[in-house]
């Protein structure tokens, strides 16, 4: 079967142009019923946030003009009054979401991609023993008080000086299954339970409450999820077609450049938006590793909640309406990319 | 044609593989692989599946490094060659057509890679393209062709640059059989224009009976026998080959060598001047015996099925639990179940040794 043959599903729907006028008229009352409630929510966000404090505790009024009278009370206080604040968090937020989704997806493609093209057979027992000289230079340093530098240097020597021995003792390979398995098993233990650890690190390198820690973390923290969807992107592209460019004459760079990235850039942009929501949205991470300086858009819509005026639920409206835009903008850019991606496919014979 | 397209027309260049050898771990997929393709050559490559014949095509092209051995591409040694440096082309099974490339875009590939100037790029693709009737398709995507014009378009990119070796890998296995005939002979008429050396990996024998200048024939990573179709059909060098080759495959009937006389099941046959063996293979080919009176060939056998196909009948014998097929004129006629006789003409019969598998030769 070819395939530009279309398969059909057991049941498939009519074309909405070919329904009768009744069967049109209930499917558009039912998507217009669902739309209404899954939009009610933002549009309550957005007159909540043109409310005047007084607007919102008096009961719940949902139409401007008729049941309250909208005002920029909020938005004053957010923009005007906090600008600083806000105007903080937000650069924070974009700095942040960005450079962590880039690091991440920029090292976890090229993980996944060399996982899908280059079989490793790391061997276990060099593994253990780089663990296992790990946790003793640690012992030596925390426990011991021995020098950190005298420390490294015999650790480094004693691993390439005994590491091939160390393997040949007793030989059990790994396989990229393996690796894949132990990268996504990072993600598996939420990441939140290893925060005293992070904080701590951060702690003693002095890069608590900086852009970097939490750039750092993100990035590590959503490389698992990069690695195994891009690794599944890069494994549907047949091999055939880098080694048929290999032998046409392209240079790997070319070859990536010509061939891989077109190919993949439904994946990296599905991935990239995935990956970017999480570190946009994050907030217990934050909520530890920044106190101000650092602090991103989640602390700050979250501080509105528990501050000594009680909930500020406008300005909390005012702040998660401007959170949620740049997120929207994004979906909408590369959703171009997306379903473009989906439409080209692979050809198979 | 212009003084600088003729420089585009490469010289065919011979290729000369000297006891290669592949293995993965353990595994040795490739033996000692020795050949040589002489310039302007059509050599198959036949074997059924895991011969070890696309590991040794995977090898010439560079996409496989080569664990042992010395490969030649004209004067040149590419043992060590990275693939884009070997002046090949190679049309994969898959086509490996890019799906985001238009038809244009995919035969220009090697050009645009070659950084050819786009004015003469634009000439050389549409001339590529109408070498194999796509002149029109030139815009399309490769998911919005059919097999065929995929095929076509692999063809147009891999000899757009002119490439001294063609190595083509099952390049016509993912068509319709009425389709393959069309692209053979097309294949065929092609290679002999151009004059390019190609090596082509198939496991469909009447393939390489067809195309081929030269068969060589493979088995579990080693060449069993190297020769012209003919060659190989009609001499084979062992038990392998005889029955790999030809469709309905060689008879083979187990006996005894003794005095000049082969003695079977139920029958015997002269064998001048053959060496006395204990354990021997009679083989002939279905179209020369025929099927004869009861008691007049050199064994009787009942009939297990006939079968017409149109322009010869077929009929299967059961001697003991081994089928011998005979072939016959499209007129002949004989009802299952009866018993007949097999006629054999002595002087194209070959004989082998069990044990080796090797053909027997007259000592004389």
């Amino acid at each position: 079967m070819s395939a530009a043959t279309r398969r059909y599903s057991l049941f498939e729907p009519n074309k909405i142009g070919e329904l009768s006028p009744a069967a049109k008229f209930a499917l558009y009352t039912f998507l217009a019923a669902w739309s209404l409630f899954v939009l009610f929510p933002i549009y309550w966000l957005l007159i909540t946030s043109f409310k005047t404090p007084t607007a919102v505790n008096n009961g719940p009024f949902f139409i401007p003009w008729v049941d309250f009278q909208p005002s920029l009370h909020a938005w004053r206080d957010l923009f005007v009054l906090d600008f600083e604040d806000t105007f903080r968090a937000y650069t924070n937020s974009i700095i942040i979401a960005v450079s962590s989704t880039a690091l991440s997806v920029l090292v976890g493609s090229m993980a996944a991609y060399s996982l899908s093209r280059i079989e490793f057979a790391p061997n276990l027992i060099t593994i253990l023993y780089f663990v296992a000289l790990l946790i003793g230079s640690c012992v030596a340093i925390g426990v011991f008080d021995a020098d950190l530098w005298l420390t490294l240097a015999v650790a480094v020597a004693l691993f390439f000086l005994l590491a091939r021995a160390v393997g040949k003792l007793y030989t059990v390979r790994l396989k990229n299954g393996d690796v894949l398995f132990w990268i996504i098993s990072q993600r598996i233990l939420a990441p939140i339970v290893v925060v005293v650890p992070i904080y701590m690190m951060f702690q003693s390198v002095r890069l608590l409450d900086t852009h970097i820690a939490l750039i750092l973390t993100y990035a590590v923290v959503n490389m698992p999820i990069v690695v195994w969807l891009m690794y599944d992107f890069f494994s549907s592209i047949p091999r055939d077609l880098e080694e048929s460019a290999q032998i046409d004459g392209a240079t790997m760079i070319m070859t990536f450049r010509e061939i891989v990235l077109p190919l993949s850039r439904a994946g990296l942009s599905a991935t990239t938006l995935l990956v970017m929501i999480f570190a946009w949205n994050e907030y217990l991470l934050a909520l530890f590793i920044s106190t101000s300086r650092a602090q991103t858009l989640p602390i700050l819509v979250a501080a509105m909640n528990a501050g000594e005026r009680g909930i500020l639920w406008w300005t909390m409206s005012v702040a998660i309406i401007v959170m949620i835009i740049p997120v929207v903008v994004l979906a909408v850019v590369l959703q171009k990319y997306i379903t473009k991606g989906l439409l080209v496919g692979a050809v198979k014979g | 044609m212009n003084a600088h397209s003729s420089e585009l027309t490469a010289v065919a260049k011979g290729i000369t593989a000297d006891e290669l050898n592949k293995f993965y771990g353990g595994f040795h997929a490739l033996k000692d692989f020795s050949l040589e393709v002489m310039p302007g050559e059509f050599l198959v490559l036949l074997g059924p599946s895991g011969c070890g014949k696309s590991t040794a095509l995977r090898m010439i092209a560079g996409l496989e490094s080569i664990s042992s051995g010395t490969l030649t591409i004209g004067d040149r040694d590419v043992t060590e060659v990275l693939p884009k440096y070997r002046d090949i082309a190679m049309v994969f099974q898959s086509y490996a057509l890019y799906p985001h490339k238009t038809v244009g875009e995919n035969i220009g590939f090697p050009l645009k890679v070659a950084k050819m100037p786009k004015a003469e790029m634009e000439k050389t693709i549409l001339a590529a393209a109408n070498q194999v009737e796509l002149a029109d398709l030139l815009d399309r995507l490769p998911a919005q062709l059919s097999g065929g014009q995929r095929q076509r378009v692999a063809l147009a990119r891999a000899m757009v640059r002119r490439p001294s070796v063609f190595l083509m890998d099952e390049p016509l296995s993912n068509l319709d059989a009425k389709l393959r005939g069309n692209m053979r002979a097309e294949l065929k008429h092609m290679q002999s224009t151009l004059g390019i050396t190609t090596i082509y990996v198939t496991h469909d024998q009447i393939e390489a009976m067809t195309l081929a200048h030269r068969v060589a024939v493979m088995k579990d990573g080693e060449l069993q026998q190297l020769g012209t179709p003919k060659q190989v059909y009609t001499d084979p060098a062992n038990l392998f080959v005889a029955g790999f080759m030809g469709s309905p495959p060689m008879n083979f009937l187990e006996g005894e060598i003794k005095d000049g006389v082969f003695t079977g099941p139920g029958m015997t046959l002269t064998a001048t001047g053959y060496a006395d063996t204990a354990h021997a293979t009679l083989g002939f080919r279905p179209e020369d015996c025929s099927v004869v009176e009861r008691g007049a060939g050199q064994l009787d056998a009942r009939v297990y099925t006939f079968e017409m196909t149109g322009d010869q009948s077929l009929v299967t014998f059961r001697a003991g639990d081994k089928p011998l097929v005979v072939k016959m004129p499209n007129d002949f006629e004989v009802a299952a179940d009866e018993t007949a006789g097999i006629s054999l003409s002595t002087s194209s019969v070959c004989f082998f040794d069990q044990a080796a598998g090797l053909r027997i030769r007259p000592v004389s």
